[in-house]
């Protein structure tokens, strides 16, 4: 206890820094000023954003793309009050409630309650990761190249479970990811491998070129595709802060909200998607009266809301401690962790104890922030998302081929974005969902890495990976996982959870 | 949900989820191309794999989703296709392209492109691209590509001191020792700036037909 108090301390006393507290507060403005746009998530908004943290020290780098990620992520939310486009796959049940309490006058409380839950969740949870951070890095430390293998695997079978739409197609992607993750030298022996002879691939492909392919300009092609009726909120906003009654039917869902997006957050997988899912389906369950969610429930914003933010949060926990990014966006984190030269892992808390608690300090600080920039701005992301969609694409488009050019000073880089962006928009038109190509993609060159090594140290035995007891366990937890998710019962659940909205 | 009660319609032929047929049509052919470009590679043994084993196990696993989801296809109703846009597709990779041969010099065989840098590069992108929406206007996206270049210079090249080339390569030579890079930069910007300015300011007499399409945009 005295050690975390210690730790913390540690932690404050960086990012307290001047120089810290700026470039945090610059990530949580500028991430949530381009969070706010419709069409612009927090992966595009990250990987955009990449480049302008290359000049700084890590962990001032690593604090503001924080910044970025929860800025945007808060971003989001505010698109979905205002204007019933949800800015990313986690805030689209914000706009059930959220924007009915919008059309009723009452913006103002549906952004403060989210701001307000948010905030509390963000407490928690960074207190959360604080507190388990050291016990799962001794954990980390036990673990052999085997049972990393296994928790990847389990990482990935989560995330075909909690993908939406067919299981088979997100199988299918995640199969491709590590296919994409193959190509360029192979590692161990030098050999090119599906390079075609194209010196632009013996490195492989690039991590922030996939991701902006996929996510950046694949979206903005989908979004071109259908002329977007955009109900931006004509209303006042209203009042900001809530009143006593409001946050009296508030509190509650805030923290079954808080409890079950940081336990879905740390599992592997992007299990953070599932959080405010979960959480407005036990708010409605609970409700004395359901009929009231989706009619401008303040419940149905409160809970999920601070469910989003807490799985944000605990979603850093698998990748500061095991080194495996749970989701696309831990993914574009390990990135940039590998630019400053710091390899994520167990290793990070021992060696970089500045970065580690450095960064936990500042998610504190930055959802504070958030609170305070947040609330007397609501009327700057008004304005904004009053801008049209015709001016807003050309400028993601310049900003990525920027982004994306200053990172390698590549013009293949560029042409790659585009490349990757047509095969993302025509995965979206037959079904097929981009994330777990990219979760397989990122985790595949870990998992073979790790693969290789078991078997190298088994002497080829693939039995290995049952005798280890924690390895076979957590196949076991994969596979019953994988058939519970095929099952037609089971399924249907799954579906219903997600077309709740 | 629409499209699903779309595809229980009676009367439609054997094939009952087209998305998915084709979906798995791609990934088959997908698989077949891994396991051709891979098979070159040595397999290697489990104890020592080699660059071959993953590429052509994860080649047949697509194989096998794709198999999968064709026979699905056949068995369980399903989304029909979805008719895809070109222009915004084509358009979008024009700009990307145009951006990607100008920023510096490109060479693609006997083809070759002078570098042009950020200055020519950035409006090139915002103006081509623009045009994806058949709802552009050429001097909308002017203002837009003259502030967006500005701005930008400014931050990655002036700020963040990103090794991006701002300007044409023989501009730079030609001026080199007369001006500081940075002060180019900066002089660069403000023109950029007081052209986007002015156009903005020259539109303003031609606004009368412009006020309703203004307001018609708040909800498009």
């Amino acid at each position: 206890m005295s050690d975390l108090v210690s730790n913390l301390g540690l932690g404050f006393s960086i990012a307290l820094s001047l120089q810290n507290l700026a470039l945090c507060f610059l990530g949580c403005l500028v991430g949530t000023l381009i969070g706010v746009l419709p069409g612009v998530g927090p992966i595009a908004t990250i990987a955009m954003l990449l480049p302008i943290t290359f000049g700084l020290d890590p962990v001032g780098a690593l604090i503001m793309l924080a910044g970025i990620y929860y800025g945007a992520q808060y971003g989001g939310s505010t698109t979905a009050i205002l204007v019933n486009i949800p800015g990313e796959a986690t805030s689209v049940i914000t706009t059930l409630d959220g924007h009915q309490m919008a059309r009723q006058g009452r913006a103002g409380i549906a952004l403060g309650i989210a701001a307000i839950g948010s905030f509390c969740a963000g407490t928690v949870a960074t207190m959360l990761i604080a507190a388990i951070g050291a016990p799962l890095t001794r954990l980390a430390l036990v673990f052999g190249p085997a049972e990393y293998f296994a928790l990847m695997v389990m990482g990935l079978v989560f995330a075909v479970v909690l993908a939406r739409g067919s299981i088979l197609k997100a199988v299918a992607m995640i199969l491709v990811g590590i296919l994409l993750a193959t190509v360029g030298t192979d590692l161990e022996t030098g050999q090119e491998r599906l390079t075609f002879g194209f010196a632009f691939l013996t490195d492989g492909i690039d991590f922030s070129v996939l991701a902006m392919g996929l996510f950046g300009i694949a979206e903005i092609l989908r979004n071109l595709d259908h002329t977007e009726t955009r109900d931006v909120v004509r209303q006042h906003i209203g009042r900001l802060l809530p009143g006593r009654e409001d946050l009296r039917q508030a509190a509650g869902p805030i923290l079954r909200g808080t409890a079950i997006g940081s336990m879905l957050g740390i599992l592997p997988g992007n299990g953070a998607v599932l959080g405010p899912f979960a959480a407005y389906t036990v708010e409605k369950r609970i409700a004395r009266d359901p009929s009231r969610f989706g009619r401008g429930a303040i419940e149905g914003v409160a809970g999920p809301e601070s469910a989003n933010n807490a799985g944000a949060q605990t979603s850093f926990i698998p990748l500061l401690t095991l080194g495996i990014p749970p989701n696309a966006v831990m993914a574009l984190m390990v990135g940039a962790m590998t630019i400053h030269g710091i390899v994520p892992g167990p290793g990070v808390m021992t060696k970089n104890p500045n970065l580690f608690w450095g960064m936990i300090a500042s998610m504190w600080l930055g959802n504070l922030m958030l609170l305070v920039i947040n609330l007397p701005l609501v009327g700057v992301w008004v304005r904004l998302l009053k801008v049209p969609y015709r001016l807003m694409f050309p400028a993601i488009l310049m900003f990525c081929a920027i982004g994306i050019y200053s990172i390698n000073a590549l013009p293949t880089d560029v042409m790659l974005i585009g490349v990757f962006g047509l095969i993302g928009y025509v995965l979206i038109k037959f079904g097929f969902e981009p994330a777990p190509l990219l979760l397989g993609f990122v985790l595949g060159k870990l998992m073979e890495e790790y693969l290789r090594r078991a078997l190298t140290l088994s002497r080829g035995d693939a039995m290995v990976f049952l005798e280890r007891p924690i390895c076979a366990g957590l196949f076991a937890i994969s596979i019953i996982m994988l058939v519970a998710a095929l099952m037609p019962s089971l399924r249907r659940s799954r579906d219903d959870v997600f077309s709740e909205a | 949900m629409s499209e699903l009660d779309h595809g229980r319609e009676p009367g439609r032929g054997i094939v009952r989820a087209p998305q998915s047929l084709v979906a798995g049509l791609g990934l088959v052919a997908l698989a077949l191309f891994g396991l051709w470009a891979g098979s070159d590679l040595p397999q290697g043994t489990l104890r020592a794999m080699g660059p071959g084993l993953m590429p052509r196990w994860l080649s047949i696993g697509v194989g096998i989703c794709g198999l999968a989801l064709v026979a699905v296809s056949f068995v369980r109703d399903g989304e029909p296709l979805a008719g895809a846009a070109w222009r915004g597709p084509v358009v979008v990779t024009l700009a990307i392209l145009a951006f990607a041969v100008t920023i510096r010099p490109f060479s693609l065989g006997p083809v070759a492109t002078p570098g042009l840098g950020l200055i020519v590069a950035g409006p090139l992108a915002v103006i081509v691209g623009g045009y994806a929406t058949p709802e552009a206007r050429l001097r909308e996206l002017l203002i837009l590509a003259l502030f967006l270049t500005a701005g930008c210079m400014l931050l990655f090249g002036d700020l963040l001191n990103l090794p991006i080339p701002i300007f044409p390569v023989a501009l730079v030579d030609a001026l080199s020792g007369t001006l500081s890079s940075r002060t180019l930069l900066r002089l660069a910007a403000g023109l950029l700036c007081v052209g986007g300015l002015a156009l903005l300011v020259l539109g303003r007499g031609q606004r009368r037909e412009g006020v309703d399409v203004a307001t018609h945009s708040l909800t498009t």
